[in-house]
């Protein structure tokens, strides 16, 4: 029978050198990310301790960490103020960390989320089809028809003032839980197609036939024969997600829903940074550095699990797309 | 409301020069404090950051619109064209001279000066001003109140009719003659007829809103063409001749709507600009303070900033904790965010309006640090510590980082606070509205009208109301309410400013309001401007195009 | 056919009016906003803002309200609570600058897209095609607004060498419309070059398969050239299908970020801050106007494909 089709991916994955470098790398973010109280306790601040009128030694004198002009410190490369000051006299590096954590954390959970929803829709619908894979593909086609920016705004703004309460499920405005909400429903058609042309194709195969035949009931066949078989593709799209979550969530926080501030994400930084491109580049440059390397991360490592897994599938599209 | 419509035309002003201080208000560059004529002709560019509210002028009330508008459209009176206190004072603008005034103050009576047209030719008729009252009646602008107190005025609004007439307004073509009957005296009624609201338009204006084709005007210049969110043009009419109301120097004024202020003001360094309205983002201050001294300015307004404070509700409903807050603030936290356009200060009513109280201030200096550790056991004493508070705030230029410093002090003297920004265009709506139960925020006021009533009406409690409320802390206290119905009707402002100020220092005293001080705006020009002789402050509107010149 | 292009459409028209639906609820039921208010101006009385609320008829029931706002956008008479002007003129003044910034990217990504994933192609697995696949990574992994920033404040006001922002009419001067839409679209169009030439790249080694390795050892560069001028018909079938698609989202709401880093005042700025605003009547219309765009562009495809390939037109995608 020869090695599970997991092992000969896992070891075509392990030569490719560059894609497990950036394996390692968003790791690395992920762990710094973790790392953020740490940070904060050797800085001396936390991430929303403002710091308006403070001081700090430098060049044997005092210097404003905010010059009465209003100009933030700039990089001084010790535990304090590592990256600088923002134009509230908060530490960089400290909100970078903690922004990191924002961001890493919404875009996994939305991820995750987008898997979870769109693997159902995509199963169900492929499975049963006629009337109820209509329903799902209208579904899809209504959020997909929205354009993405605009629908996570419209929501962003729209629960900002009031807040969400579906259920048992109560979101205060302006927390996390929304921003995920948003990213999650946004790209579920992104991946319920992909699943659901999966299923068809699957559903044909003779071993869901000879499970029907068995008497198995239609959810045990989903559960039991399908969604092992989905699993590469979900697999190889889930980096992806991770990326795209990453990267609309820093778009939202830059129109203002999403993360709002003081609480740090990459995306409210580089918002209030690239107002102040002038007299501190260093606001707008240190967090867009860091999220294009998270997602550059996640892109290059996600291109080798695809090329790991499959190595004849070729260009997914519908994956990596902006 | 009654209180409220009939409280700003209540406003007994009878400005008298002597009436406002000079200190503070505007720079007085120049000998005489007049308008000076610099080089004729020319045409410049410049930018505002947002379309104004509406370019005609029954509607227009915001700062945009009337620093255009004032130059387009005259009332019957117009203020003097001078920095300081010389520029609050009335002088006749259609109007041959300041209205006769009937002994009991109910009948200002005024004529036309004979012969003047409008900036397309149509000659000026005596009745086509009761035709600008009635639109601003039936269009339900917000000068509305104003115009309240004349005989008919709520008949003519209750017809909706908008030919009808107004009783109260009489005018005879012939002689030019208008009379006007109040219903009761206000003191301040000349001021209304300084006000664009009263500037003189055809009869044959339509009721509607004419932004897109603003009506022709008595001014020094004439607004021809208006592309709404794109820009406008302005062009001097020839032939404008005035006593008192200079011509303007330059031929064409092209306004651009330009969002981003971080372009425009760099648009304005490099030259493609020739000035902008807004002040330049902090980003660019200091740059453009150290290297392009020699064409920017900034000066101090007639207003106030500061944060309300509820107490409606917990926890400022206690005043250990209102004064808590007052005792932390450190104004100079704030300039800085503002990138130093702030004067601090620690009263309600700003410096350079009667009424404002000179005395030190009772929770530390407004330009030292503020007692965080006092505040803390404010706070403490009052039990409050740990309560949640949410502050409120806009996401205009530098406000998300004054509610970010303020957040953060509410958070460092022992409150559980976070930090909520909306869009400026639904920001007042929103705190103004009594079921957001807004808990405290930013707020500022600029004076309507240089009177300290202006001011203390933000914490009068007959003004409360359900939405669109402006008391936003919810102030109800009966010693201010009376004090203030007792001081409106009074016409000689010096003689009850220590009143006045007594009352801004309750106020104060109270932790009412927390507030920073009053924010400076600016005037940036490019190169080909001529600076030095050709930018004239005025105390209400702002900068001055007609006083604009090039080199 | 017939049956399944009506079929098509009809759907169409279904998800238009559910996506009008979603948007007026999502504005009209979740926030307090009152837009009676907003419409009142500066210090209203209760009074005036009841008359504004009755007159507007904004008590009235949400579905007579939705009905009426959508007689009103579909009419081209819809208006906006915030600065009363007329919705349809404000999305066809922004829509040529919409459309410059989109159709420039659109063409620029196009070509380098091509060109760097033939690029890629042929040389498939040697340094150069890696090094190439990593920049196109570092393309999609680029936030759009981010590298707008940065390129406008460097290029633009610090070297001077590209204008500030903002956008130059055609009609005013076409070397400046030109000029100042360079930046614009360059950043937009990087986002999108990196993904073209990874799909032109794989398409192309699909379609060529062993055939390529084996003849172009053989036979030498004329016929590599000969073999490209086939293989690029064929392969880029899939493409310029996706690259329409790519364009209407463009126009739809994708160019959002970057007109509003550059100041550009197009549809989707208007949009944004309508959205901010929470100005409905804008926001519908904007919504409806890029669904349409996305929706037709796709049902367009869908169509094509089916036509194309009768399989296709039961199973659905």
């Amino acid at each position: 029978m020869g090695q599970s089709p997991w092992r000969l991916a896992l070891r075509r994955l392990r030569r490719d050198r560059i894609a497990v470098a950036f394996g390692i790398l968003f790791a690395v973010l992920a762990l710094m990310a973790l790392a953020a109280p740490l940070w904060a306790e050797v800085a001396g601040r936390g991430p929303n301790a403002t710091n308006e009128t403070g001081q700090i030694a430098a060049d044997g004198g005092a210097i404003d960490v905010v010059s009465l002009d209003g100009v933030p410190v700039g990089p001084q490369w010790r535990a304090e103020y590592l990256l600088g000051a923002d134009a509230n006299g908060r530490d960089v590096a400290v909100r970078l960390l903690y922004g990191a954590r924002n961001s890493l954390l919404i875009g996994i959970a939305a991820a995750l989320l987008t898997t979870i929803l769109a693997t159902l829709v995509g199963l169900v619908a492929g499975f049963y089809g006629r009337w109820v894979d209509a329903v799902a593909r209208s579904a899809l086609d209504v959020i997909w028809a929205f354009p993405v920016v605009l629908l996570g705004v419209a929501l962003g703004t729209a629960l900002a003032l009031g807040g969400l309460t579906v259920g048992p499920i109560d979101l205060a405005a302006g927390s996390i839980g929304i921003s995920i909400a948003v990213i999650a429903v946004v790209y579920v058609p992104y991946m319920a197609r992909p699943i659901r042309g999966e299923v068809l194709a699957l559903r044909e195969r003779e071993f869901v036939a000879a499970a029907r035949a068995q008497g198995a009931s239609g959810p045990r066949t989903m559960a039991g024969e399908l969604l092992p078989n989905l699993a590469p593709t979900v697999v190889v799209l889930a980096p992806l997600m991770v990326a795209n979550a990453i990267l609309l969530e820093a778009a939202l926080s830059f129109l203002g829903v999403g993360v709002v501030p003081p609480d740090p994400s990459w995306g409210n930084m580089i918002d209030a940074g690239t107002e102040k491109l002038v007299t501190a580049p260093h606001l707008a440059i240190a967090p867009g550095l860091m999220l294009v390397a998270a997602v550059l991360a996640l892109n290059v490592f996600g291109d080798g699990v695809r090329d790991a897994l499959d190595r004849r599938r070729g260009a997914a599209w519908g994956a990596e797309r902006p | 409301m009654k209180a409220k419509s009939r409280y700003p035309t209540a406003l007994a002003l009878a400005l008298s020069l002597a009436a406002l201080l000079a200190a503070g208000c505007g720079s007085g560059s120049d000998d005489d404090g007049q308008a000076s004529a610099g080089k004729q002709g020319g045409e410049i560019t410049i930018a505002q950051g947002s379309q104004p509210d509406a370019l005609d002028p029954a509607i227009a009330y915001t700062s945009n619109s009337w620093e255009p508008l004032w130059l387009v459209y005259t009332g019957p009176l117009t203020y003097e064209r001078a920095e300081g206190a010389e520029g609050a004072q009335l002088i006749p603008g259609v109007a041959t001279d300041l209205p006769e005034i009937s002994a009991d103050g109910r009948t200002y009576t005024f004529t036309v000066r004979d012969g003047l047209e409008y900036s397309d030719g149509t000659p000026v008729k005596a009745g086509d001003f009761e035709h600008a009252i009635k639109r601003v009646l039936n269009l339900e602008s917000g000068g509305t109140y104003l115009f309240e107190g004349i005989e008919g005025a709520t008949e003519y609004i209750e017809a909706g009719e908008s030919e009808g007439d107004i009783s109260g307004i009489e005018s005879d073509d012939a002689t030019g003659e208008v009379t006007i009957r109040l219903t009761e005296p206000d003191g301040s009624f000349s001021n209304v007829l300084a006000t664009s609201f009263a500037g003189f338009v055809p009869s044959s204006t339509p009721f509607e809103n004419q932004t897109e084709s603003p009506p022709p005007g008595v001014g020094p210049y004439a607004i021809t063409e208006s592309v709404p969110n794109r820009q406008f043009v302005m062009e001097r009419v020839e032939g404008f001749d005035i006593p008192g109301i200079p011509a303007g120097n330059l031929d064409t004024i092209t306004t651009e709507i330009v969002k981003s202020p971080a372009r425009a003001a760099q648009d304005v360094i490099d030259g493609e600009l020739d000035y902008m309205q807004d002040p330049p983002p902090t980003d660019l201050a200091a740059e453009i303070r150290e290297r392009h001294a020699d064409r920017y300015k900034q000066w101090p307004t007639l207003s106030v900033n500061y944060f309300f404070l509820n107490q409606s509700l917990p926890p400022f409903d206690d005043e250990q904790v209102r004064e808590a807050v007052n005792v932390g603030l450190d104004s100079t936290a704030i300039a800085r965010l503002l990138g130093g356009r702030l004067s601090g200060s620690c009263n309600i009513v700003p410096a350079g309006i009667p009424g404002h109280s000179e005395r030190d201030c009772p929770f530390g200096d407004p330009d030292g640090p503020g007692d965080i550790d006092r505040a803390k056991q404010l706070v403490e004493e009052a039990g409050a510590t740990g309560e949640q508070v949410t502050v409120w705030a806009n996401n205009d230029a530098t406000r998300p980082e004054i509610g970010q410093y303020y957040t953060g002090l509410l958070n460092e003297i022992g409150l559980d606070a976070d930090l909520r920004v909306i869009d400026g265009a639904i920001y007042f709506d929103t705190i103004g509205n009594q079921k957001t139960r807004a808990q405290t925020g930013l707020a500022n006021w600029y004076a309507d009208f240089p009177h300290p009533a202006s001011f203390l009406q933000q914490v009068d409690g007959t003004t409360i109301q359900p939405t669109a409320n402006g008391n936003y802390g919810m102030v109800d206290d009966p010693e201010i309410n009376d004090e203030i119905a007792a001081l409106l009707p009074e016409t000689d402002l010096q003689s009850v400013a220590d009143r006045w100020a007594a009352l801004d220092e309750r106020v104060i005293d109270r932790s009412y309001i927390a507030p920073y001080g009053s924010e400076e705006l600016t005037t940036f020009m490019s190169d080909r401007m001529d600076f030095e002789n050709c930018s004239l402050v005025h105390p209400l509107y702002g900068n001055d195009y007609s006083s604009f010149c090039l080199r | 056919m017939t049956r399944f292009v009506a079929g098509r459409l009809v759907q169409m028209v279904a998800v238009l009016f559910a996506v009008s639906v979603l948007t007026f609820l999502i504005f009209n039921v979740i926030p307090n906003g009152d837009p009676a208010q907003r419409m009142a101006g500066k210090s209203p009385t209760e009074t005036q803002v009841e008359a504004i609320r009755a007159d507007w008829g904004f008590d009235e029931p949400l579905a007579v309200q939705y009905v009426r706002t959508m007689e009103q956008v579909l009419g081209g008479e819809a208006i906006s609570y915030f600065t009363q002007l007329n919705v349809q003129q404000e999305i066809l003044a922004g829509l040529p600058r919409t459309l410059a910034l989109a159709l420039g990217a659109a063409i620029l990504w196009m070509v380098f897209g091509i060109a760097l994933g033939v690029l890629g192609a042929l040389r498939a697995g040697r340094l150069s095609d890696r090094l190439l696949t990593f920049f196109a990574l570092a393309g999609v992994s680029l936030p759009v607004f981010w590298l707008g920033a940065i390129l406008s404040h460097f290029l633009g006001y610090q070297w001077g060498l590209f204008p500030n922002g903002g956008y130059v009419p055609f009609a005013e001067s076409p070397l400046d419309w030109a000029y100042h839409l360079v930046l614009p679209c360059a950043t937009l169009a990087v986002l999108f070059v990196g993904f073209y030439s990874r799909l032109v790249r794989s398409n192309v080694l699909d379609t060529m398969g062993e055939d390529f390795v084996r003849t172009a050892r053989a036979k030498g560069l004329s016929e590599r050239r000969v073999l490209l001028a086939h293989v690029l018909r064929n392969s880029l079938i899939p493409v310029v299908t996706l690259w329409g698609l790519d364009f209407g989202a463009v126009v739809a709401g994708g160019a959002i970020l970057t007109e509003t880093v550059f100041d550009i005042q197009g549809v989707g700025q208007y949009a944004a801050e309508s959205v901010g605003q929470l100005d409905v009547p804008p926001v519908l219309a904007v919504t409806l106007f890029g669904a349409f765009f996305i929706v037709a562009l796709n049902t367009v495809v869908d169509i094509a494909y089916a036509l194309l390939d009768p399989r296709i037109r039961v199973g659905g995608r």
